[in-house]
């Protein structure tokens, strides 16, 4: 237990504290993340400001706001944030907050118009985010000061795209986007490149809340070590699928026993990232597989020969990628230290031949769905954690240690053969299991909530200059 | 004129696939569907519009057969799936009960539903509400359930539902 721990201390910002969090020896082959972690409201009233509001954070795909004035509605932690498509071509994020009083502005999830209407006093503000009418403002008895404040809706510090994927940081202190996401670009190349015309959602919102921290979902993408006990029952139907070709064909996979006799391993990377990859020895039942010689021949050998990998991907803290069954987006938001909301999008490649979106959507729904075969014993999980993780007092988990003995510093024959350099690489047969992606995230959560308790800045080189 | 000898049937096996789950008799509530029958849970578009067309859209759940209720059962007597255990107890209210066509072998319903299911484990519950439409067809077993679409109005789900939920 770590000594001297309480919610005075917190309060206080000790980074002493924060530091005792992480515990992160390398020389002596020891990761371990304390429980408070995921328990305590206090770390997480905390990391609301100094990791969600000091990095960047996925928003949506260029995709989904396709025409000028599209307009979509998201969260970074617990701020509304608005991204808009103006007449200029240029997209744009702001809070999603009117001016006047501070009504959240945009009520819908997506839409297409011109102006953003406050429905309460009827400010109005166009996709550019100016404010071009303060209702009744001639009648209206204001101040010569007024007009000297800045009315427009509040942009995000920072706003970028990389493959058509959208990210915003509150704070204008962080890198260039493509330094933020590194060498972790492969892995998000791999899911952005398989479509000749790009990549988009697949209409259909799957939005589910479960009762547990959003570290255990963050945790959980990269967890190859749960498979083989969570996912039992899963595996059980998919076992009398192909051996008794009965029930759900169209949802029918790979042979999942075959799964643990591949090779497989975890990489980290700067910033929080990580990958995790297996090989996989029936790709003819992955949806992209019909269509591999156009993405061989687009994408190179190299990269169409990884697409057929199963991989796991986290953009720390809330984006999440996975390729396995099918492709998918995750994206989380904290809601409370046992709360977190949920959304899950379906990604295909814009164009996709009939059959093959159809095969997609079943592979999909069977294994991701929260009504599907494999996400609710995840979040059931989740649930549990929260319960288990109040007691403090058992210390220090010990999630991370699995493959701590065997993983090299930086790249691995693999990730050099693609020109990838990682901080670490664990590489091993499936049982090898390894937790090592771990380490990435937990030592930026905790960089993070250290230098943010000590008032320092989060990034060394960042984009803009403080607001 | 829809003779009431059909609204009775209609009633009948609703309210019969309901108690079957609540009972988990589950054996006897597989059997009230066709091998052929589809079922479907659209999800919502957008907070007004509902999913179309399940091969381009997604869904909740769409099976085309009853092979995929009869996974569903699998899963629920593996005692594997941490999800499904305990299982979770549930009371499935139909009510609306309503014709929207007939024919000599076959029944169109539509019902609404408010499914309490409470969890055991966690000690919480939940109402899963919203509509059904089921087709019914007669043939040498009776009548079955040909097709069932299931409008879930509250779709911010919880951490799991299962098809004993719906
Ligand atoms: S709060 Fe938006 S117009 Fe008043
Ligand atoms: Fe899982």
């Amino acid at each position: 237990m770590i000594e001297g721990v309480n919610a005075r201390m917190i309060r206080g910002m000790d980074t002493r504290y924060l530091e005792q969090l992480v515990d992160d020896r390398p020389a002596d082959g020891v990761f371990r993340v304390h429980a408070d972690v995921y328990a305590s409201s206090e770390l997480f009233e905390l990391e609301q400001k100094h990791v969600f509001e000091r990095t960047w954070i996925f928003l949506g795909l260029e995709s989904q706001l396709p025409r000028p004035n599209d307009y979509l509605v998201t969260w970074i932690g617990r701020l509304p944030v608005l991204v808009t498509h103006a007449a200029d071509g240029v997209r744009r994020a702001f809070l999603n907050v009117c001016r006047h009083k501070g009504t959240l502005l945009c009520r819908l999830e997506s839409g297409n118009s011109r102006f953003h209407v406050c429905p309460y006093h009827g400010w109005a503000y166009d996709a550019t985010g100016r404010a071009v009418d303060i209702k009744d403002q001639a009648s209206g008895g204001y101040a010569e000061a007024f007009s000297g404040d800045d009315h427009n809706l509040v942009p995000l510090g920072a706003f970028a795209a990389y493959k058509g994927l959208l990210f915003g940081s509150v704070s204008a202190d962080v890198p260039p986007l493509e330094d933020f996401l590194g060498d972790l670009k492969f892995f998000l190349d791999l899911a952005m490149e398989q479509g000749p015309q790009g990549m988009e959602f697949v209409p259909g919102r799957i939005g589910f809340t479960y009762n547990g921290n959003w570290k255990a979902q963050l945790d959980n993408s990269s967890d190859a070590y749960h498979l083989t006990s969570t996912h039992v029952s899963f595996m059980e139907v998919q076992r009398r699928r192909a051996d008794l070709v009965s029930g759900h064909q169209e949802a029918r996979q790979f042979d999942w026993k075959k799964r643990f006799e591949q090779e497989g391993g975890a990489y980290t990377f700067r910033n929080g990232h990580n990958a995790i990859w297996l090989n996989q020895s029936e790709s003819s039942k992955r949806p992209i597989f019909s269509q591999i010689a156009e993405v061989r021949d687009r994408v190179g050998e190299l990269k169409a020969e990884w697409m057929l990998r199963l991989r796991n991907l986290t953009v720390f803290p809330s984006m999440q990628i996975a390729d396995s069954t099918s492709l998918l987006i995750r994206t989380f938001r904290p809601v409370a230290v046992d709360r977190t909301e949920m959304r899950y999008y379906c990604l295909a490649p814009i164009g996709e031949a009939a059959d093959v979106r159809a095969w997609r959507l079943r592979q999909f729904e069977d294994f991701f769905n929260v009504s599907g075969f494999a996400t609710p014993d995840d979040t059931t999980m989740y649930e549990d954690m929260a319960v288990g993780l109040k007691a403090s007092q058992i210390g220090f988990v010990q999630g991370y240690s699995r493959g701590i003995a065997v993983q090299v510093s930086g790249a691995d024959a693999l990730a050099r053969a693609a020109g990838v350099a990682p901080v670490s690489s664990a590489h091993g047969m499936f049982d090898l299991q390894a937790e090592t992606w771990g380490h990435a995230l937990y030592r930026e959560w905790a960089r993070l909530m250290r230098t943010g308790a000590a008032g320092d800045p989060a990034w060394a080189h960042a984009v803009g200059g403080p607001r | 004129m829809i003779p009431s000898a059909h609204a009775v049937i209609a009633t009948r096996v609703l309210q019969r696939e309901a108690a079957l789950l609540d009972e988990r008799r589950w054996d006897e509530w597989i059997a009230l569907f066709a091998a052929d029958c589809e079922y479907w849970v659209p999800t919502w578009r957008t907070e007004a519009e509902l999913t179309t067309d399940p091969q381009r859209e997604l869904s909740h759940i769409y099976y085309a057969s009853r092979a995929g209720l009869e996974d569903r059962l699998v899963r629920i007597r593996s005692g594997r799936s941490p999800a499904t255990t305990p299982l979770r107890r549930t009371a499935h209210c139909v009510s609306n009960i309503e014709l929207t066509g007939a024919g000599e072998t076959h029944l169109e319903v539509r019902s609404t539903f408010a499914n309490h299911v409470f969890d055991p484990h966690h000690r919480t519950q939940i109402v899963l509400f919203g509509w059904s439409e089921h087709r019914l067809e007669y043939g040498s077993a009776g009548w079955l359930i040909a097709r069932r679409k299931i409008v879930l109005q509250n779709d911010q789900l919880p951490a799991m539902i299962d098809i004993y939920c719906l």
